[in-house]
């Protein structure tokens, strides 16, 4: 008994580290339905802030911050160049250009952090271990634990609950009538892929402490985020919740059956989804208009 | 369209690249043309896919994969007959795109992006675990030399050659003959107007399975001989990151021209291959060149070829590749 | 890093000891011995790009260290060393060793990471006839049905590290209730395999064999699985970013020091692995032929360069690359730099008696393979606060068992 309640706390913990990795690609491909491949680069800056960060001395706790400002920065930049040109273009160009950064980016950090892998100095205080029905579990899991359910919600509640979430929902459904009514949308646009590239920057710092960095990590993290996102509909947040829920305990319960079989019934569980529902779980009904 | 000038300076081409070997050409570099042809086959039959379908696939490696392996297989174990391996690896390939074409032939956009890299990845995993039969990671060697119907073996690189221009020359006519028909008029229709398409009592599944099936029997006559070059074929062949690859050849080259994606195949080859012997931040380099095509020269190198060739004949690229129309929503 | 900052295309062994980041230039010293035989062209062909970038990355520079260090050459040629990324896969390792041997007409071709590239490019050579040290990939099959006339292997194989570790673990730990662990590949199967066989031969009994697929990123409900089987011992092997990860997450659930962990030592590279792994590992055990202890001079002397031009210890690679010119070069003093002769070349590496940076060197007659010592080595931490391999135990002379296999 006790070990399914760990198994499906692993479980729940690698759900939310997809969750994690999923959200800022969600953000911006179901508020702006643009593609950005970029997202797995954004992860890995932000995995290799928090290591650099923490190996400053400084206090541990402001690494998550300034993994995401510097996201958001860089997702400032993007954003002036070159994406503006290719958010009205067909998802096939955005496809493209961004998966060419994607290398760029990738080069880049090669570049200047080195081709080693590298692990964050994760503070004394999140090292330890509670125990859970007398098994230890691991303290920074549960914070990792926490803080995604935490960004998740607090993310649901901007969007759905304030009047700046009603703007960016309004200028999806009509970027002219928002104009007319005296608000920049390009602004509005500028801030939510700052937002989402800051997300995809935290994340990673988030993710570091479990994962470690090291080049080709953002090609890993793309594409479970972008499965997560597509199979989840594209649309809402809680399509990328149930998505993640779904890969993640099929992942984990996968390796405890098998663990040679756990990569390619994965597969299978997350291609039936979309084979089943071939606009993916839960279907965001906006995008008919 | 010029029909007989554009026969004209195909022809002309394709003579220029038969007396090409004669001209004495290193062996090596033979072999890089063999496999620009190669890949070139496959890119194309992608374009048919991407180009004329709308269809987005990034699971394409999978047949082209299935038909390498297919082929070495057959050769090693059976015969290695020029005339009855690569037919090994194209049925081989067609039965794996008609099961994949049937799995996704509801899906579009992204989704059919993200279903395409699913199934391809399970593809690729069998072949990565089923070492006895394809020897895992460590790839499969020892495959015996292609052989003519005669007995006379495909040894050097001017036989390679010659054998990958005759598949890309019959690949080529197979492809433009698809799209040349009523259905790959079709085809183009359901891309552009899937609605009126239905209405007009066009069964657009029947329209995306067969141009899976025809897809996969192209690359996978590909894919059949690819391990013929290095007499060794591995399970990268069959990866997502292959297929990834074969985009990138094919947007090079230019979508919807068919001829774009040898253009694409060969500057993709050689641009990289040299590229990294000349520095460490080779990827930076393709990285950006790469960006700056889709940047600046958005419908592909290949087309804007066709543009310079147009006085001599070769007019507009068939059907437009614009489908900005469809696909966004905003 | 200064080693790191060459540009790879060409590298002369001169102008290295000296300046540091010059590049390219006019060969160095004229050849003492004459007869037309001008310089000494050595093909690197390494990943330095792909997963086995930052390795391929060490390979180059202790290759380029030992260049540097023969400031006069091989066997009195200079050396120009031309360097080909395969990028980890065998079909673009083919090409770039076709490039090597038609178009820069090298002399030896070196180098290797990725088995199946070793393995693909290895018709070619033999095809070709071509003088090639396998540095890196230790696939078994490269001693056995796929050993070649003139392609020699200064390296471990699979076997030799998975087999010692069988007897050792069975004499030393337990004979019963092991798991093993380890990424679902070639080599690792290699690894696993050879382990069990050698451990049962010793009359161990193996528990249940966890296999996971390459570039797992969460090994979480495997290490629950592991705590509540409560084995004697866990027997592993993974390599890269899935070793970091597993040796963190085996800290992470608290079974580091409490179910004692032995490996290949690939899992617990000292160069690639340690260094990004916390201290809660010390005490693990692994079989290896590369450990920056190993008690003979010259692998003090190569430990202490590599740290100065590098700034860490060196691990396998590192010292792969280097003990691959270590070998060219003692083959070549040994036939006066005429390698024209492939034949007397071969006689010459299969007489070798090298004292290398791995410990000592012979050759096997029977498959070209490197006869060596493996260690046994303890994950420690040093006075320095970091983690180290130490050497607890030799076995002397470990010899693959070839074909016959």
């Amino acid at each position: 008994m006790e070990y399914y309640v760990i198994q499906s706390l692993n479980a729940l913990v690698f759900a939310v580290i997809l969750l994690l990795s999923g959200l800022g690609l969600s953000v911006v491909m179901s508020l702006m339905n643009f593609v950005n491949l970029t997202h797995g680069s954004l992860y890995l800056l932000g995995s290799y802030i928090a290591v650099f960060w923490m190996a400053t001395g400084q206090p541990w706790y402001l690494a998550f911050p300034a993994a995401f400002l510097g996201g958001a920065a860089a997702g400032l930049i993007l954003d002036r160049f070159p994406f503006q040109l290719f958010y009205a273009r067909t998802h096939l160009m955005q496809v493209l250009l961004t998966y060419g950064l994607s290398v760029v980016f990738a080069d880049l950090m090669r570049w200047g952090f080195g081709a080693h892998i590298a692990t964050p100095q994760i503070p004394e205080l999140l090292r330890g271990v509670v125990f859970i029905l007398d098994t230890p579990f691991p303290i920074y899991r549960l914070f990792v634990l926490a803080s995604g359910v935490v960004l998740a919600a607090g993310l649901w509640f901007l969007f759905d609950r304030t009047i700046w979430g009603a703007v960016v929902r309004a200028c999806v459904v009509d970027t002219r009538i928002v104009e007319a009514l005296g608000i920049n949308t390009k602004h509005v646009f500028t801030a939510v892929l700052a937002l989402s590239c800051g997300l995809g920057a935290l994340s990673g710092a988030l993710g570091s402490g479990i994962l470690a960095a090291f080049p080709g990590l953002d090609e890993e993290i793309l594409i479970l985020a972008f499965i997560v996102v597509v199979v989840g509909g594209l649309g809402t947040f809680s399509g990328v919740a149930v998505s993640a829920l779904v890969l993640g305990f099929t992942m984990t319960f996968a390796k405890m059956l098998s663990p040679e079989f756990s990569n390619l019934m994965s597969l299978a569980v997350m291609a039936g989804i979309l084979i089943w529902r071939p606009d993916g779980l839960i279907a965001a009904t906006r995008r008919e208009v | 369209m010029a029909g007989n000038r554009s026969t004209l300076v195909l022809s002309v081409v394709v003579a220029a690249l038969a007396v090409l070997p004669l001209t004495g050409v290193p062996d090596h570099h033979l072999r890089l043309v063999a496999e620009i042809l190669i890949l070139g086959v496959a890119v194309m039959s992608l374009d048919l896919l991407i180009g004329y379908g709308g269809l987005v696939s990034l699971g394409h490696a999978a047949m082209f994969g299935v038909g390498a392996y297919a082929a070495a297989l057959f050769a090693t174990h059976v015969s290695p007959d020029l005339l009855l391996a690569i037919p090994a690896g194209i049925v081989a390939a067609t039965l794996v795109g008609a099961v994949m074409g049937a799995l996704v032939m509801r899906s579009a956009n992204l989704f059919l992006l993200i279903l395409t890299l699913l199934l391809s990845q399970m593809v690729w995993e069998v072949i990565f675990r089923w070492r006895d039969v394809t020897g895992g990671a460590d790839g499969f060697r020892g495959i015996p030399q292609l052989t003519l119907p005669g007995g006379m073996a495909i040894d050097s690189g001017v036989d390679l050659y010659y054998v990958a221009g005759v598949l890309a020359v019959g690949a080529y006519l197979v492809a433009a003959s698809f799209v040349n028909a009523p259905i790959g008029k079709a085809l183009v229709g359901t891309r552009e107007q899937p609605i009126r398409m239905t209405a007009l009592g066009y069964s657009i599944p029947r329209i995306r399975l067969s141009v899976f099936m025809v897809s996969s029997a192209i690359a996978g006559a590909a894919g059949a001989l690819y391990p013929f070059v290095n007499l060794y074929v591995g399970p990268q062949v069959a990866h997502w990151t292959m297929s990834a690859t074969l985009v990138i050849m094919l947007v090079l080259g230019g979508v919807c021209t068919l001829f774009g994606g040898f253009i694409g195949a060969a500057i993709y080859l050689v641009f990289q291959t040299h590229v990294s012997s000349y520095t460490d931040r080779w990827q930076l380099v393709v990285g950006l060149a790469f960006v700056a095509t889709v940047l600046f020269v958005p419908r592909g190198l290949g087309r804007e070829l066709h543009q310079l060739l147009r006085p001599l004949g070769l007019g507009e690229p068939r059907v437009t590749a614009e489908t900005d129309k469809k696909g966004t929503v905003r | 890093m200064p080693l790191s900052d060459f540009t790879r295309r060409r590298f002369l062994a001169a102008s290295a000891a000296t300046a540091g980041l010059t590049v390219g230039g006019l060969p160095f010293a004229a050849p003492a011995l004459g007869q037309g035989k001008g310089e000494l062209r050595i093909g690197l062909l390494t990943s330095l790009s792909g997963p086995f970038a930052s390795l391929g990355e060490s390979m180059r520079a202790g290759l380029q260290l030992y260049l540097a260090q023969a400031k006069d050459g091989i066997a009195g040629r200079p050396v120009r060393l031309t360097v080909e990324d395969d990028q980890a896969k065998p079909e673009e390792g083919v090409r770039k060793v076709r490039k090597l041997i038609e178009q820069d007409k090298v002399d030896i071709v070196c180098g290797v990471i990725h088995s199946g590239v070793a393995l693909a490019i290895r018709d070619v050579v033999a095809a070709s006839n071509t003088l090639t040290f396998i540095a890196g990939g230790s696939a078994n099959n490269l001693a056995r049905k796929a050993a070649s006339r003139y392609v020699f292997r200064p390296t471990k194989t699979n076997w030799m590290l998975g087999s010692t570790a069988g007897t050792w673990a069975a004499e030393k730990i337990s004979r019963k209730n092991v798991i093993t662990i380890a990424a679902d590949y070639a080599a690792g199967r290699e690894y696993v395999d050879d382990f069990v066989a050698s451990f049962k031969a010793a009359g161990g009994q193996i528990g249940r064999q966890l296999w996971t697929p390459l570039g797992t990123t969460d090994f979480a409900p495997l290490l629950t699985d592991i705590a509540a089987a409560k084995p004697d011992f866990v027997y592993t092997f993974f390599a890269g970013s899935d070793a970091v990860r597993f040796l963190q997450q085996y800290q992470d659930y608290r079974l580091a020091g409490r179910i004692p962990l032995v490996g290949t030592g690939a899992a617990f590279d000292q160069e690639d692995v340690l260094p990004a792994v916390g201290a809660g590992i010390k005490g693990a055990i692994n079989t290896f032929h590369q450990s920056p202890s190993v008690p003979v001079a010259a692998n003090k002397l190569f430990v202490d360069a590599y740290r100065q031009a590098r700034g860490r210890l060196p691990g396998e690679f590192s010292t792969s690359g280097y003990v691959a010119g270590q070998v060219i070069a003692a083959a070549a003093e040994k036939v006066q730099g005429d390698l024209t002769d492939k034949d007397k070349v071969r006689d010459a590496v299969l007489g070798l008696d090298l004292e290398t940076p791995y410990g000592p060197m012979t050759f096997d007659p029977k498959n070209n393979q490197a006869v060596l010592n493996i260690y046994v080595n303890e994950v420690r931490v040093g006075a320095d606060g970091k983690l180290v391999n130490e050497v607890v135990h030799t076995f002397n002379g470990v010899r693959d068992p070839g074909a016959t296999a």
